[in-house]
């Protein structure tokens, strides 16, 4: 029996077996590069993965000039999965990790086409999610509908895309009503209710707040989507 | 907490609770506060028990995502297997009602003269059950959406109709001077939605009730025929973590934790009131379809009520159609394509106006059951019924229809099979044609039947007042009591009945 010499146990046979492995390990997870920020969620594959998928889906330009990545997809998706019920938050994972690796089964256009999703150029990786969403599969569907509502929360969840669609909220100053002697914020102790009891009107079995003029474009943008508060 | 009423919170919990009470209220959404508020005010000594916290507008998230993260049960995300669907249910002080659009319909009397003939129900007329109706009116101030906060969007959808004929109408809502933020669905930062965390908890707390927030009920305790109580965990906001242990006894205990939670605190307890085995069966659904037209001036959509138009024009065929408007991020999931295109589509927000159809699929059935043994989360099963399917079709025709009458130049219609945008000629193309189940991009939050009322015991798990059949003291008042589909939003109907339950409760006390 011949050996590979400098792994003395293991037979030539075998080689072409563990290069294979070795060549799966390294697609699941080498090179994926360090992560700019501190993330409290998303894995470096994960990551990566998601700035990509970002990046295909609302790439810099067109109607809306910023890009997901310069909306802080990647970041925006971290917070929103540390505020996931544990359960949720593997799946949503899966999701992430079916996607990257996927071009094994469905690859994208050219002869590096089955490389994973996060190391396909822009163009590819465009491709690669149309397939997905107009494939003849539900399921396909479903995952590139799935995929592309959390990339999509992510993105609108950027004050200056909101801005720029001119969807940002207004401000608003919320009446004070009977309630609001009730409860503190959540997670605080009731000595942080804002309003006494003997501060609030009750105008009989129920608060009717004052009618206040109905909201339009004119009426000012809330504080945290103004552009002063970048 | 002293017996003069007055709410607990999260941070107040430092050590296992006893509590007694007459009667124990497990959920604070429209039909348990409902429950709640009359019983108190007949002079009972009421604990409402939720597992949810309260929210304040300052806790209120814009952020569409991160909203639903904090204010519904699986951060948003929970859905059907079988023919998956997302299904959102909300776990707050005043459950769905914080974050649902506030619409208010008294079902057609067809409705339940459809659930008398099918489900052995004497007493459930629309004219029974006209008294509670105005109650809960009377009550919450329910009225029609003036057209000084409709919005562009809602007044589209008004001209599409008359042009066709179909008749159509404001939509009644629990709010009081609305001023058409459009933002129902992540809270009223305004105070003006009436929901129940803000109107019918308040005035039953005025009445003596006690309400316990952020108690998760796990148990409930029988001796016999009787329902002695409940226990539970004190469970940390947000992250479920759990905190001390709570047990309270009653002399009556009413389930209202909603039609997903309701039948698995039975089922959990030992298959309570389940000998006719339908105790998490049946259950049934809205699906919903929504389809965008663009116009060729700028609509504003976030402006306005966030679903102030609607018509019962094709109830009989099993739709209602209601104008919707949502934070755009959730909206933009039916929108079709990727990359720059994508963005083109979003772009045209400002110029959309968005309708939805909710459909009565009675025939598609599915279950709740536990996820694991003992567990408190639902596994959904549900599928969409083949003779269903014609249903949501004729929804996608209609709609298009009215969007073109009133002058959209495209619409993108979100379904699999046929053009991401349609013409003003291309209405014809819809007529008759067949879908299969998952060409839609379908949700449904309307939810119910999985714990229905039943004249015959062996059939139904309550009566028609909401006793369980087998328990003398046990009630169920939420939407999983409906029989069958109420064609309609059914917070009402929900509110309603529960008015009633608590009427006959309190005589029978």
């Amino acid at each position: 029996m011949r050996s590979l010499g400098y792994v003395a146990d293991v037979p030539i046979e075998t080689a072409p077996i563990v290069l294979l492995l070795l060549a799966f390990g390294w697609r699941l997870f080498g090179g994926y590069p360090r992560p700019p920020a501190a993330l409290l969620r998303l894995s470096r594959r994960e990551v990566s993965f998601v700035a990509a998928a970002a990046e295909a889906l609302f790439p810099r330009g067109g109607a809306v000039p910023a890009s997901g990545l310069d909306a802080g997809v990647p970041l925006w998706i971290d917070r929103w999965l540390d505020a996931l019920p544990a359960g949720t938050r593997r799946l949503v994972r899966l999701l992430f990790g079916l996607v990257e690796q996927a071009t094994l089964v469905f690859p994208a256009p050219g002869w590096n086409g089955w490389r994973r999703f996060s190391a396909l150029d822009l163009a590819q990786r465009g491709r690669v999610l149309e397939g997905w969403r107009t494939s003849r599969w539900f399921v396909r569907r479903l995952v590139f509908t799935s995929l592309r509502a959390i990339v999509t929360q992510g993105y609108f969840a950027d004050a200056g895309v909101l801005r720029a669609l001119g969807l940002a909220p207004r401000a608003i100053e919320a009446p004070v009503t009977s309630a609001d002697a009730l409860y503190p914020p959540i997670g605080r102790p009731k000595a942080a209710i804002l309003f006494a009891a003997h501060e609030v009107r009750v105008h009989g079995p129920l608060d009717r707040p004052p009618a206040g003029e109905p909201l339009g474009v004119s009426g000012p943008l809330h504080p945290a989507y103004r552009e002063e508060a970048r | 907490m002293s017996r003069r009423g007055g709410v607990c919170v999260f941070a107040e919990y430092e050590r296992d609770l006893h509590e007694q009470a007459e009667v124990i209220v497990v959920g604070s959404g429209p039909c348990g506060a409902v429950v709640a508020r009359e019983l108190a005010e007949a002079g009972r000594d009421v604990l409402l028990i939720e597992e949810g916290p309260p929210f304040t507008p300052a806790d209120f998230a814009l952020d569409g995502a991160l909203s639903m993260a904090r204010t519904m049960r699986e951060a948003g995300l929970r859905a059907t297997r079988g023919h998956v669907m997302p299904t959102m249910q909300a776990i707050a002080l005043g459950g769905g009602s914080l974050v649902n659009s506030a619409i208010c319909v008294r079902p057609p009397a067809f409705v339940f003269d459809g659930w008398a003939d099918g489900f052995e129900l004497a007493h459930t007329s629309r004219a029974d059950l006209d008294p509670h109706f105005d109650a809960v009116e009377a009550f919450l101030g329910i009225a029609k959406t003036p057209d000084a906060v409709q919005g562009r969007r809602n007044l589209l959808f008004r001209e599409g109709c008359e042009k066709l004929g179909i008749s159509c109408e404001p939509i009644a809502r629990n709010v009081r001077g609305c001023r058409g933020s459009g933002e129902c669905f992540t809270g009223c930062r305004a105070r003006a939605k009436q929901s129940m965390d803000i109107s019918y908890v308040p005035a039953a707390i005025r009445a003596g009730a006690r309400v316990y927030t952020s108690v998760r009920v796990e148990q409930v305790r029988c001796q016999g025929r009787r329902a002695s109580g409940v226990t539970g965990r004190v469970v940390a906001p947000f992250s479920g973590r759990p905190g001390p242990a709570f047990h309270a006894t009653a002399k009556a205990v009413v389930l209202a934790a909603g039609c997903m939670a309701t039948p698995l605190l039975l089922l959990t307890s030992g298959e309570l009131a389940n000998r006719s085995g339908q105790v998490g069966r049946n259950l049934q659904f809205h699906p919903g379809v929504a389809v965008m037209g663009v116009f060729p001036e700028r609509v504003d959509p976030q402006f306005g009520a966030t679903q102030g138009m609607q018509s019962l024009h094709f109830l009989r065929e099993g739709l209602k159609l209601e104008t919707l408007w949502a934070p755009p991020a959730v909206l933009a999931v039916r929108l079709p394509g990727a990359g720059l295109a994508l963005k083109e589509r979003l772009a045209e927000i400002p110029y959309a106006s968005i309708v939805d159809a909710i459909a009565s699929c009675h025939r598609s059935l599915g279950t709740v059951r536990p996820r694991r043994a003992g567990s408190l989360e639902p596994l959904l099963h549900w599928r969409l019924h083949p003779d269903d399917l014609p249903v949501l079709g004729r929804a996608l025709e209609v709609i298009v229809a009215v969007l073109f009458a009133a002058g959209a130049r495209k619409v993108l219609p979100g379904v699999h099979g046929i053009p991401d945008e349609l013409g003003p000629g291309d209405v014809d193309r819809l007529r008759g044609r067949s879908f299969r189940a998952g060409d839609f991009v379908m949700a449904a939050n309307h939810a119910f039947c999985s714990t229905r009322m039943h004249g015959d015991p062996a059939q139904g798990v309550v009566d028609e007042w909401g006793r369980c059949h087998e328990l003398d003291n046990l009630y169920v008042s939420d939407t999983g009591v409906f029989p069958r589909c109420t064609s309609v939003n059914p917070m009402l109907t929900g509110m309603a009945l529960a008015h009633r339950t608590a009427k006959a409760l309190q005589d029978r006390l």
